[in-house]
């Protein structure tokens, strides 16, 4: 029941109404947040073990072909140990951008009968996506004790690489989910790009492993830096990523595209979904 | 002077019908390369044209319309499902719209869940549902299982639950579509109730349903859509008057086909409709009711004479079920004018509950005039035939009006 004037029209509304508006169903936002938690996690025990074993059999083929076979150079730190913390930041990027990416077409009939901002519905993702990444953490911590390998100060800039992760997952998953209105073969597309996605970035390997002359290039895909990043602040190697600037700035032209072309399709979607 | 709380201004709304339409990859990457663009298959559709009215504070409008008239796409603009084409709508005021129960009703949940999330996403805050939670539970009737998921709940019980959520909405303005055809007759009952209270209590309320008896007991002022267009606008009983009419004179009693249409057309059957008591059209029938079937006329002799007019209620496989004739009855009509009505009243309607069609047979001197196979269809309801409430459950046969005595009661 929104409130006063609402005007219903041909033209589209600004920028700044549509934040208010998304601001003013912030309840249904966390409603579908819980919704998704309970169902997918609060209806069984099984609901935390897959969020466990997910990540757990990926990090030992990751740390297989990686580190045993290909024995990659990790600049003295334990290789499951390196590539869980790649993975933090991945997993919680992929599971974000693929769950708002179907949010739309899952929703199908209820945005055929009520009207909301569709946009609370990639947006309201957020929340289980933050508690898969919640769970790796915990996995990620048990190997540090394991490894004896006490985290450092570095530590304080992890909240900024989850912002960074958050707006990759729901930028992409904004564009997905938009396109998939008009679309629907988008929705295969996505799984693909995901899985190729993960070797295009450093989970496994040090992005210095990558030579000189294509580390612009690598950069260029926006989790490199994200994915790079995390896994500096929590197991403080060496050196700041470089060119995260570079995946910010990609990241606010990619969330900022998809918002203008999510709003666009949104006055239509229920015509054509 | 009443405030004015929804301001339509000119909407019209444009479907594309065709190909393309819903558009996929394939024919995207097409067009992007051929010259030729595939735009020429789309034809355009409108389902509202030009559409315009005010809606006061407190006012109950109702929207009547056939099939495909516009009703359903206007509902979802005024609900801001979809937007116009062109045009303005303008809502002042809290707007809950129910173009269903129980949307997002998620079956895994328990029913308390759903409340709190069916309740959200029709806008309540969830300070408002907790504080209306017990209400809303007591209206449903289901206390014990509030706390199961709704995947074992039986339909009835379901529908009650999401419609309990829905009767607790408090907006300024509502809008609803066609909620009233869920549940059993009982179940309607409760929900026009409510409705009716919602409207006493000064709401803004915008209705839209096939069901004219209601439209016409609830709403204060009504309009009638045909083609995406506002044809009628005023009083709700007239409209309904006035849509009847153009429903019958356009469509069903009166163009019929030819194969369900014969005679030698000295007297032709205008339309048909069935009015109760007071002289309403109603569509809908209760069983045990009284009725008058009203049949308008015309004739191409100034005086009628010698005039046979036989009704045939059938079933839907075709099986007579009961007759009316007037030359058994009351005998040939003699000496009438060349056009007008011919009406027939049946004191207690002896049908279950289902669905049965109207043949009506003209005769002008034992000559076939006209005859209207399946001329009018007969919804009819469980109803208060036996003054008990009770109807047999098997739905078959015809319903007699007898008593029952025992004459060994021990004293």
């Amino acid at each position: 029941m929104s409130n006063y004037k609402i005007v219903s029209s041909s033209e589209v509304p600004s920028f700044y109404s549509r934040v208010v508006e998304i601001w003013e169903y912030r309840e249904l936002l966390l409603m579908l947040a819980w919704r998704d938690f309970r169902v997918k996690y609060a209806q069984s025990f099984l609901g935390f073990i897959w969020a466990l074993i997910n990540p757990i059999i990926t990090l030992v083929v990751l740390s297989f072909i990686f580190g045993t076979v290909a024995k990659v150079d990790t600049m003295g730190i334990p290789h499951s140990l390196y590539t869980l913390a790649g993975l933090c930041g991945w997993t919680f990027f992929a599971s974000l951008a693929a769950d708002s990416g179907r949010s739309v077409l899952n929703a199908q009939e209820m945005i055929k009968k009520i009207y909301f901002p569709r946009l609370v519905l990639p947006l309201s993702k957020t929340f289980t996506s933050l508690i898969d990444f919640g769970i790796v953490l915990l996995c990620l911590a048990v190997l540090m004790v394991i490894y004896q390998y006490p985290p450092t100060i570095q530590l304080i800039w992890l909240p900024f690489f989850v912002f960074l992760a958050i707006l990759a997952g729901i930028a992409s998953g904004i564009w997905v989910s938009a396109l998939t209105i008009r679309f629907r073969d988008f929705q295969h597309v996505m799984p693909l790009v995901l899985r190729i996605g993960m070797y295009a970035t450093p989970v496994a390997f040090p992005a210095s492993a990558v030579p000189e002359k294509y580390q612009f290039l690598f950069f260029l895909n926006p989790l490199a830096g994200v994915v790079e990043g995390m896994r500096w602040s929590l197991l403080g190697t060496s050196e700041f990523p470089p060119y995260i600037w570079l995946s910010l700035g990609i990241l606010l032209l990619l969330f900022i595209s998809g918002w203008i072309y999510f709003s666009r399709m949104e006055r239509v979607i229920a015509d054509i979904i | 002077m009443k405030e004015t709380v929804i301001k339509v201004e000119n909407i019209s709304k444009k479907y594309q019908l065709g190909k393309s339409a819903m558009g996929d990859l394939r024919s995207t990457i097409c067009n992007l390369f051929s010259r030729r663009k595939e735009q020429a298959i789309n034809t355009d559709f409108w389902a509202l044209r030009d559409i315009s009215f005010e809606v006061n504070q407190g006012d109950v409008l109702g929207i009547i319309g056939g099939n495909g008239a516009g009703k359903s796409t206007l509902l979802k603009i005024l609900s801001r499902i979809t937007t116009p084409t062109t045009g303005n709508v303008e809502i002042t005021g809290r707007v809950a719209s129910l173009l269903e129960i129980g949307t997002g009703f998620h079956p895994e949940l328990t029913g308390r869940e759903n409340v709190f999330l069916n309740g959200s996403l029709l806008g309540m805050r969830r300070q408002e549902i907790k504080d209306k939670f017990d209400d809303i539970v007591a209206f449903s009737e289901i206390n014990q299982f509030i706390d199961t998921p709704v995947k074992h709940y039986s339909s009835g019980m379901y529908v009650r639950l999401a419609f309990a959520v829905a009767a607790h909405l408090e907006p300024e303005i509502l809008i609803i579509d066609e909620v009233l055809a869920v549940g059993d007759i009982a179940f309607q009952e409760k929900c026009l109730g409510k409705m009716s209270e919602v409207a006493k209590g000064g709401r803004t309320i915008i209705f839209v349903s096939h069901n004219l008896d209601a439209i016409q007991k609830l709403c204060t002022s009504s309009i009638v859509l045909q083609n995406g267009e506002i044809i009628h606008q005023g009083e709700s009983s007239l409209m309904v008057k006035k849509f009847l009419e153009t429903m019958f004179s356009t469509a069903s009693a009166v163009s019929q086909s030819p194969n369900d249409r014969s005679g030698n057309g000295t007297v032709r059957i205008e339309s048909v409709h069935i009015e109760d008591e007071k002289g309403n059209y109603i569509n809908t029938l209760f069983a045990g009711q009284w009725l008058k079937v009203v049949l308008n006329y015309k004739s191409t002799f100034p005086l009628i004479q010698s005039l046979i007019v036989r009704l045939e209620i059938v079933d839907a496989s075709n099986r007579i079920l009961f007759i009316c004739n007037n030359l058994l009855s009351d005998g040939e009509f003699f000496n009438l004018s060349q056009s007008g009505q011919i009406s027939c009243v049946i004191n207690k309607l002896p049908l279950n509950k289902g669905s049965y069609f109207m043949h009506v047979y003209v005769q002008m001197n034992r000559k076939d005039s006209d005859i209207l196979m399946n001329a009018y269809k007969l919804n009819v309801q469980n109803g208060n035939f036996y003054s008990t409430g009770k109807l047999p459950q098997t739905h078959k046969g015809l319903l007699v009006e007898y008593y029952w005595y025992v004459n060994n009661t021990k004293k």
